[in-house]
């Protein structure tokens, strides 16, 4: 108990002298792990696409060949930094660039550096998994957007990236909480975030454990309010499971189901031959909707005219 | 009948050293309804999707209005376009409603804006009576309903021709029946047709002519009542028999 209350006693020690260090640190990791899991994502999504553009032998051998070469570029940039660690991909660019360019080439904030390493890493990933997202959309969907007319990106945009988007949710929160704990290792170049706080106190201060203390209770907080807002942000994208029948009153039940904004009622300009017809269509469907009965009885008649029929063919 | 839409000449296609389409010769005429019979496995689908590029035939020519589609440079999408399809599963957009459905291929392909669309898809839907169910997602919709939508969809898109391929056979027998009310009504409006089917009342009754296929060729064609009371070719006899006994 006596060692509790100790460490109580330098947390509350630790936290006045560097409370504001541990919060803005805090604050840079959250802005980091966001930013760089957002152009992450895009960077994601932008492979996924030009994956999986589809060429067959018929192409022109141009478009073939820079088709190729593009996936062949994807593979080798996912291959590269999925298989290093971020904690090297930083000190390469960071120092890298200066090296080979006597100078003349660097960057000139640790935020730009940092949030280019994190977005290049996460989009590694990513495109892992938004290409595991789009091969499980159900191919039944890319051919019902090509069937009217769509183009490979229109298809993408507005049948199978909301649908992938969708699937790989769960991978994006992943990689944002990885994203959380993982831009720790941004202190290498001078990032000024959550961690790098700790080695700032406990440089000052040697209460090591207690500023561990700290940096985990924080982090476990900042990852569980990110599965908390992720799981809420995936029921959003579900939708609601139901969903309203639009009708106005029974006798409009097809016709008055919809407004033209500038013809009035649907009933003013016809016939009175294609109300009457309406009105009869109006009230085959309300039958329909009240008992489904009604449905297996025209589907009986057509059997029995069928049989009826193929009797009086032989 | 019209002036020939499509016409397509010696088209063959196979999957690996199998020959699902041999030499197909074939011309689709405006206002024409055509059904397409024959045993499961007779290359019927793969005619069809060849037929909107889904597939890529591995020989013979396409001709749209004269114009090979199969031909390098052909603007595949644009083709598409004109030529609508109504799948055997349906394949709504997931992620849309019933009224989005509708609307997107229009105002992404066509350009039309979102009024105009809006008012477009609603003509179809009324008509194959799924406007009060606009704001349903496909998920919660029967599969009759979701054909019925997939029609609409294909015909919002004014296509000079519509591919069904086997439009009824993934329903319950007792949603069969709205869904061919649909396609009748369709041909009776004057759509030009080209429907793959097993549904044999159909082909006989809405349609003006009947292609048998078997085996990938086109076995026999003629007109709905030649076929069915008095097939020239054996094979085709045994076929309708088949089919009367079942």
């Amino acid at each position: 108990m006596n060692k509790f209350a100790q460490l109580g006693a330098d947390i509350v020690k630790l936290w006045t002298k560097y409370g504001s260090a541990y919060l803005s640190g805090i604050e840079n990791t959250l802005i980091l792990a966001l930013v760089g899991t957002v152009i992450g994502c895009v960077i994601g999504f932008a492979c996924g696409v030009l994956n999986t553009i589809p060429y067959t032998k018929a192409d022109h051998p141009v478009k073939r060949f820079v088709l190729g070469l593009v996936r062949v570029i994807i593979r080798i940039y996912v291959e590269v930094f999925r298989g290093t660690p971020m904690v090297l991909q930083a000190v390469f660019l960071y120092y890298g660039l200066p090296y080979f360019s006597n100078n003349s080439v660097k960057f000139t904030s640790v935020w730009a550096a940092a949030i280019v390493v994190v977005s290049i890493n996460t989009g590694a990933y990513m495109a892992e998994s938004v290409r595991g997202g789009i091969i499980s959309v159900d191919p039944g969907q890319t051919e019902g957007a090509k069937a009217i007319g769509m183009t490979h990106v229109q298809t993408m945009l507005y049948v199978i990236l909301p649908q992938a988007l969708r699937n790989i949710m769960p991978q994006i929160g992943n990689n944002f909480i990885i994203n959380v704990k993982d831009t720790s290792v941004m202190f290498i170049i001078g990032f000024p975030d959550f961690f790098s706080a700790h080695r700032a106190a406990v440089g000052a201060s040697y209460l090591y454990f207690p500023s561990a203390t700290v940096e985990m209770v924080g982090y476990l907080t900042m990852t569980l309010v990110a599965s908390f807002l992720l799981r809420w942000i995936e029921r959003k994208l579900d939708g609601s499971a139901s969903y309203e029948l639009v009708q106005v009153d029974q006798l409009t039940m097809t016709a008055g189901t919809y407004s033209y904004p500038d013809k009035g009622s649907p009933f003013d300009e016809r016939s009175p031959e294609s109300v009457k017809s309406m009105q009869r269509e109006a009230l085959r469907r309300q039958i329909e909707r009240e008992a489904a009965e009604r449905e297996g009885q025209l589907a009986e008649q057509r059997r029995e005219t069928h049989a009826a029929q193929k009797g009086g063919k032989r | 009948m019209g002036e020939s839409i499509l016409k397509i000449n010696h088209l063959s296609k196979t999957f690996g050293s199998n020959l699902v389409l041999k030499d197909i010769d074939f011309t689709v005429d405006a206002g024409d309804v055509i059904s397409i019979i024959g045993a499961s496995g007779s290359g019927k689908s793969t005619l069809l999707r060849c037929i909107n590029l889904l597939e890529t035939p591995t020989s013979g020519e396409i001709l749209y209005h004269g114009k090979n589609v199969l031909s390098r440079g052909t603007n595949a999408p644009a083709y598409r376009a004109h030529v609508g399809m109504v799948f055997q599963s349906f394949n709504l957009f997931n992620n849309m409603s019933v009224l989005e459905n509708c609307i997107v291929g229009q105002m992404r392909v066509l350009k039309r804006d979102r009024e105009q669309a809006r008012a477009h898809a609603m003509e179809y839907l009324e008509k194959v009576g799924m406007a009060p169910y606009i704001n349903a997602r496909p998920r919660q919709i029967s599969g009759g309903q979701k054909q019925r939508v997939a029609i609409a969809r294909a015909m919002a898109m004014d296509p000079e021709v519509l591919l069904f391929d086997e439009p009824t056979s993934a329903l319950d027998p007792e949603m069969v029946g709205e869904v061919l009310t649909a396609m009748k009504a369709l041909a009776e409006s004057g759509m030009t047709m080209l429907v793959v089917t097993h549904e044999m009342a159909f082909a006989r009754d809405v349609s003006h002519r009947v292609v048998y296929m078997n085996g990938g060729v086109i076995c026999e064609q003629g007109s709905p009542e030649q076929i069915f009371s008095n097939p020239t070719k054996p094979e085709t006899a045994e076929f309708l028999a088949r089919f009367r006994k079942n």
